[in-house]
């Protein structure tokens, strides 16, 4: 129910993943997979080629971080994923709001927006390359396409369940309309915004190795793909582990933002 | 900003209002008359479903009467305003803003300066109160603060006339009677006209001038009693008279074949 926080925010964000990782569920739950993992390698139930060892895994990693490939490829496709989610979360949250608000919006873009909403990303990937090639723009396209539609749906929700009572007392505190708009329609919807936003940024990413995999020459999906044609699954685990790794982190931290943000809608 | 004593007369009349419904048109308010004078405190009581809040919600602009006239000082209502406010018994303060900021979003149609703007959400605090939780977000107030923190809000602004929905419904026994003496305070100071709405006939007594009594739906106003007592009044002190009313609106609203409300 507490609502004022006496930490700053880099404190708590420490100390709460912090305590994630070091908790003592997650520690036996790694430690299970770990030793199954090793113990299935260690049998060579299967060749090392087609399911590498922990070690194996391990020294692929290192080796990418050292030879510099790993920096490379996740600042490149980190930033393909930054563009594309803030294109399409901006996007999403501004029609969100204007279909959740004006009828004649509503009324042009919503059926043609659901209809949208089914496609899966992967599918887009062939048109992408074709409008736009093989560089950026396609990755952008893709990414900013899926969080935009995923935001918009969310945003659009949110807007339409603002209580009726928040409007009511604001309209008879006299308040105008575009301050209604700005102060209570707005934060009443954005714990759906949020949440939209939240699953725009797991979108992000499910897009932009999509995009990767086919029709690129750099990158985290890039590097899987190369990977594969040199049969190196112990490169292929690494970066699988990195590619979970930073989505847990990133989702985590947008988790936490939000929070900070609709601070009243916890409890 | 206190509210001058010769305005808020609200006239309902001849009002009806209907809503249409899958199964049909149903009346929810029928034929009314009623006029709140400047300055008075009106309880209205009923059986759940009579009307009480669809009349209340076509006074503050919600709703618009199927016929006849609802005008505020000879002027009809269209739309909420300012010049009617309303408390509502969930409370409707907005959880993203402090206490202190749920009045200031009241006075921001007033363009004070900054200071001035805060200076009045504070001594609308102070009167009910609460100075010294000013920063607190209402889900860190219990729910007699939170109803104080609304009635500063809406009194903030400087209604004529001010609409109450069971504002003390949700509240145990012993806050409501320290809410009531309260609200008296504040409404002596401001004397806006007030329209209270409950279903607890001792609360429309301690407190009303006029006390309304509303029939089962389609409701209409089946009786009135004009109420002199001093105030602050209480059944042990303000004499046989109070009872004797409070026993007859009590058989008012029991129906002879059930005993379904009240």
């Amino acid at each position: 129910m507490a609502v004022t926080q006496t930490t700053s925010p880099s404190a708590v964000w420490r100390t709460s993943l912090g305590r994630v990782l070091t908790s003592s569920q997650s520690l036996v739950s790694f430690g299970f997979v770990l030793v199954i993992w090793s113990v299935v390698a260690a049998l060579k139930i299967v060749p090392d080629t087609i399911f590498p060892s922990p070690w194996a895994t391990w020294s692929a990693l290192t080796e990418m971080w050292q030879n510099g490939t790993m920096s490379k490829d996740l600042r490149v496709s980190l930033g393909r994923a930054v563009v594309g989610f803030s294109i399409g979360a901006s996007l999403g949250v501004i029609v969100g709001l204007m279909t959740g608000r004006v009828a004649i919006v509503r009324t042009f873009l919503n059926p043609f927006l659901n209809l949208l909403r089914p496609i899966p990303a992967i599918a887009l990937v062939p048109v992408a390359i074709v409008w736009f090639g093989i560089g950026e723009g396609s990755k952008y396209f893709v990414i900013s396409y899926t969080v935009f539609l995923t935001v918009w749906f969310n945003t659009h929700h949110g807007m339409q369940y603002v209580p009726d009572t928040y409007l009511r007392a604001s309209r008879s505190l006299g308040a105008s309309k575009m301050r209604e708009f700005l102060t209570v329609v707005i934060p009443a919807a954005a714990p759906h915004i949020f949440a939209g936003i939240r699953l725009g940024v797991a979108l992000a990413f499910l897009s932009l190795i999509a995009a990767e995999l086919s029709g690129a020459s750099s990158g985290l999906g890039f590097r899987l793909q190369e990977a594969r044609q040199y049969i190196r699954t112990d490169r292929m685990f690494a970066l699988l582990i990195i590619l979970g790794a930073l989505g847990a982190a990133i989702d985590y931290l947008v988790h936490r933002i939000g929070q900070k943000l609709v601070h009243w809608e916890q409890g | 900003m206190d509210a001058d004593p010769n305005v808020g007369k609200v006239t309902i009349d001849d009002v009806v209002i209907r809503f249409k419904t899958k199964q049909g048109e149903i009346t929810a308010l029928d034929r009314t008359q009623l006029t709140l004078e400047p300055g008075t405190f009106t309880a209205l009581i009923g059986p759940s479903g009579c009307g009480k809040s669809t009349l209340m919600n076509a006074i503050a602009g919600f709703a618009t009467p199927s016929e006849g006239n609802l005008t505020l000082d000879g002027a009809p209502i269209t739309e909420p305003s300012n010049d009617v406010g309303v408390i509502f018994q969930q409370y409707a303060l907005f959880p993203w803003f402090t206490a202190l900021g749920n009045i200031r979003f009241g006075l921001k149609q007033f363009k004070l300066s900054k200071n001035e703007e805060i200076d009045r959400a504070h001594a609308a605090l102070e009167e009910v109160g609460l100075s010294q939780h000013a920063n607190k977000y209402p889900q860190q107030l219990s729910g007699g603060m939170k109803q104080r923190v609304a009635i500063a809000r809406t009194f903030a602004v400087g209604p004529k006339v001010l609409l109450m929905d069971e504002p003390f419904g949700a509240l145990d026994a012993q806050t409501r009677i320290s809410m009531h003496s309260l609200l008296m305070d504040v409404w002596q100071k401001h004397r806006a006209t007030v329209l209270f709405v409950t279903h607890d006939v001792d609360e429309a007594l301690l407190l009303a001038d006029d006390v309304r009594v509303m029939s089962q739906a389609p409701g209409r106003m089946i009786r009135h009693y004009n109420l002199t007592q001093k105030r602050p009044r209480a059944f042990s002190r303000s004499g046989p008279e109070l009872l004797e009313i409070r026993e007859e609106i009590l058989g008012l609203l029991r129906p002879d074949e059930d005993l379904t409300v009240t």
